[in-house]
């Protein structure tokens, strides 16, 4: 315990409470507050419905409509534009979802390098580089020039992975990033992950169903209700 | 360098939706091209009939026609002799022949030389007569001229179809006939024609050629003498004429040089547009019609812009959503889908203009030989390319920018979740 609170945190979420309206009004997260260390590979588990996800996308900064304080590196991201916060997303936050949406007419490597030219702070050389460096610790080098409509579910899904990679971000968000994946490439991420969390500081947030997943993670919240039922 | 990258993975991520789906991109294209196209070619062809009809208006309509018909009967000797204040009362007061004429033809045609905008201008003296031959007697009008200035404003030598016009060179009693009129009196060139004009003058004349204008009815009614027989049968002065036409340099100046000479003329000065409102009104309304029908098809051009736009929209919904997941804002977005939308404009314009031009030219060689035609006619002016392309491309940014602005406002949270 004494080691976690001399690293610098992550992220910080303070009460957090949010309602669904539609179809009618709901309580879908009842005053959520927890913090994640620089480093920690963290999974979040819980039943259909006990919010995990809608906790998950806010903590993306994608949803803005919600109570409460959401702070990142030091940062604190509640009430900023949308501008500021996709500007804050695109360096800053890496996302992993179910379902790949790589673009389609794009090759593995241009999916890939997206981010990095959106980001604009290196030059297509350096980029083009990177881009390679993330497909290759995906054991996706040989898949690179192709179309991403032209690879298997699994190398999409690595690949969707290799482009929250690119822009070295200091938070990766996955929803079941491996739930579309076999048991040996689900493995291989893991490790992906738990080698990002402990080599180079990055911090891993992933929900997940998957118990052998969770079991493999630095720390898991359990989500119940809308609260947090044990860490 | 930074913002540089980024609007080129926008150009790129635009550039690829439009290629990805080529055939969609030509459809939405090619509505822009018919769009501009019918544009430029209802204009050029309008414009082209508007200019044909007035060359055929101005072949016997002048621009300026000064002439003495004034209404200002309003010369009473009673009231200049004995004042105002004076009850008069005349009983079967009766008017006098007033003189419809212009004596001092020299004088005025000395005022206009001094007018700049005035390019030509030739005295007429025209008189209403009988043209007789054998037992025949049709109504109808001399127009005495001056060859050369005549030839020169309305182009008359051209139209002599038998004979030569400069036999009006000289003042002899020579006559040229409309060639119905000649017809109707069943004469030919060389053969004698009677005038009778209405103080009872009775002359006769020798045929020296016919005219066919474009206009039936100066065909079947005129005929053209020198000015000087004209005045000779009349019994008039050498400075004796009915009409002064002036021609202008710029024929739509003409309020202005009216307001110019009213003053040191006391003569009645008529407009083309005083005497022809019916020329104007049908140009403008030609001009109207050409608008309508290309403005029509280029909406209908937008419309095909927004549902093929909707539809690429609906399509990449998921990947416009990671997108702005990976920081994409809405400005990107918007400017995605715009940059697609003008290059489609783009694109459909030039294409548009070199379409608009081949079929223009196309129509150019139609025969068509009525009124001196010979083939449709066609007539290109700068403005009507700069407002095709203009149309086009707001056409196409318009139809583009509503579906832009639903794509920036998508919220990624609510796809992605599903």
């Amino acid at each position: 315990m004494n080691k976690s609170q001399e690293r610098p945190k992550a992220l910080e979420v303070s009460n957090l409470v949010k309602y669904f309206y539609d179809p009618s009004p709901f309580q879908v997260l009842k005053g959520v507050s927890f913090d994640v260390q620089k480093g920690e590979f963290l999974s979040i588990v819980g039943k259909s419905g006990s919010g995990k996800s809608t906790l998950l996308y806010v903590l993306s900064t994608m949803d803005t409509d919600y109570e409460g304080g959401v702070t990142i590196n030091g940062q604190l991201l509640t009430g900023e534009s949308q501008n500021r916060l996709s500007a804050f997303r695109n360096e800053h936050i890496g996302f992993v979802f179910q379902f790949h949406y790589l673009l389609p007419e794009f090759s593995a490597l241009e999916n890939v390098m997206i981010p990095a030219k959106r980001l604009g702070k290196m030059s297509s050389e350096e980029i083009e580089h990177n881009a390679y460096e993330s497909l290759r610790l995906l054991d996706l080098e040989d898949q690179a020039l192709k179309g991403a409509n032209k690879l298997s579910g699994g190398q999409q899904q690595r690949v969707a992975i290799a482009r929250a990679l690119i822009n070295k971000p200091s938070v990766i968000m996955g929803d079941e990033p491996t739930g579309n994946l076999d048991s040996k490439n689900s493995l291989a991420v893991q490790d992906i992950f738990r080698n990002l969390a402990h080599e180079f500081g990055q911090t891993i947030i992933c929900v997940t169903h998957d118990n052998d997943f969770a079991r493999n993670t630095d720390r898991t919240i359990e989500m119940s209700d809308g609260q947090i039922a044990g860490c | 360098m930074a913002k540089a990258t980024k609007n080129k993975v926008n150009s790129q991520i635009a550039s690829v939706h439009l290629t990805s789906k080529i055939w969609q991109t030509v459809v939405a294209m090619l509505g822009v091209t018919f769009g501009v196209s019918m544009y430029i070619f209802m204009n050029t062809f309008m414009n082209g009939v508007n200019s044909t009809q007035d060359d055929l208006a101005f072949s016997n309509l002048p621009h300026i026609r000064i002439n003495n018909e004034t209404d200002q009967n309003t010369y009473n000797p009673a009231i200049a002799m004995f004042g105002g204040n004076s009850l008069v009362n005349i009983r079967n007061r009766k008017s006098i022949q007033s003189e419809n004429n212009i004596r001092n033809t020299a004088q005025v045609m000395s005022v206009l030389k001094h007018q700049k905008d005035i390019s030509e201008m030739t005295p007429q003296l025209n008189v209403s007569v009988f043209f007789r031959s054998g037992a025949k007697k049709i109504n109808g009008t001399v127009s005495g001229v001056e060859a050369d200035t005549q030839d020169r404003m309305f182009g008359s030598a051209a139209k002599v179809i038998e004979g030569k016009w400069s036999e009006l060179n000289y003042q002899k009693p020579s006559v040229i006939l409309g060639f119905v009129l000649a017809q109707n009196l069943g004469v030919k060139v060389n053969d004698n024609v009677n005038i009778l004009t209405s103080d009872g003058v009775s002359k006769n004349y020798t045929v020296a050629g016919l005219i066919e204008t474009s206009v039936k009815d100066v065909d079947k009614s005129k005929a053209y003498m020198n000015i000087g027989t004209t005045r000779q049968l009349l019994g008039k002065n050498s400075d004796y004429s009915s009409d002064i036409m002036v021609n202008l340099v710029n024929r739509n100046e003409t309020s202005r040089v009216k307001a110019a000479l009213q003053p040191s003329l006391k003569y009645n000065i008529e407009t083309w547009q005083d005497a022809n409102q019916q020329l104007l009104a049908a140009s403008q309304m030609r001009s109207i019609i050409a608008f309508a029908v290309s403005f029509t098809i280029l909406l209908v051009a937008g419309f095909g812009i927004y549902n093929i736009m909707n539809m690429t929209i609906n399509e990449k919904i998921r990947e416009i959503a990671i997108l702005k997941a990976m920081g994409f804002s809405g400005k990107d977005i918007l400017s995605i889908f715009l940059m697609q939308a003008s290059i489609i404009g783009l694109l459909g314009a030039v294409s548009g203009l070199i379409l608009g031009v081949v079929l223009s030219t196309l129509i150019n060689l139609v025969p068509f030989k009525i009124a001196g035609l010979t083939t449709l006619p066609i007539m290109y002016k700068t403005q009507d390319f700069v407002l095709a392309v203009l149309f086009g491309m707001l056409t196409t940014l318009l139809a583009g920018y509503l579906p832009a602005r639903k794509a920036s406002k998508i919220d990624p949270v609510a796809i992605i979740r599903g």
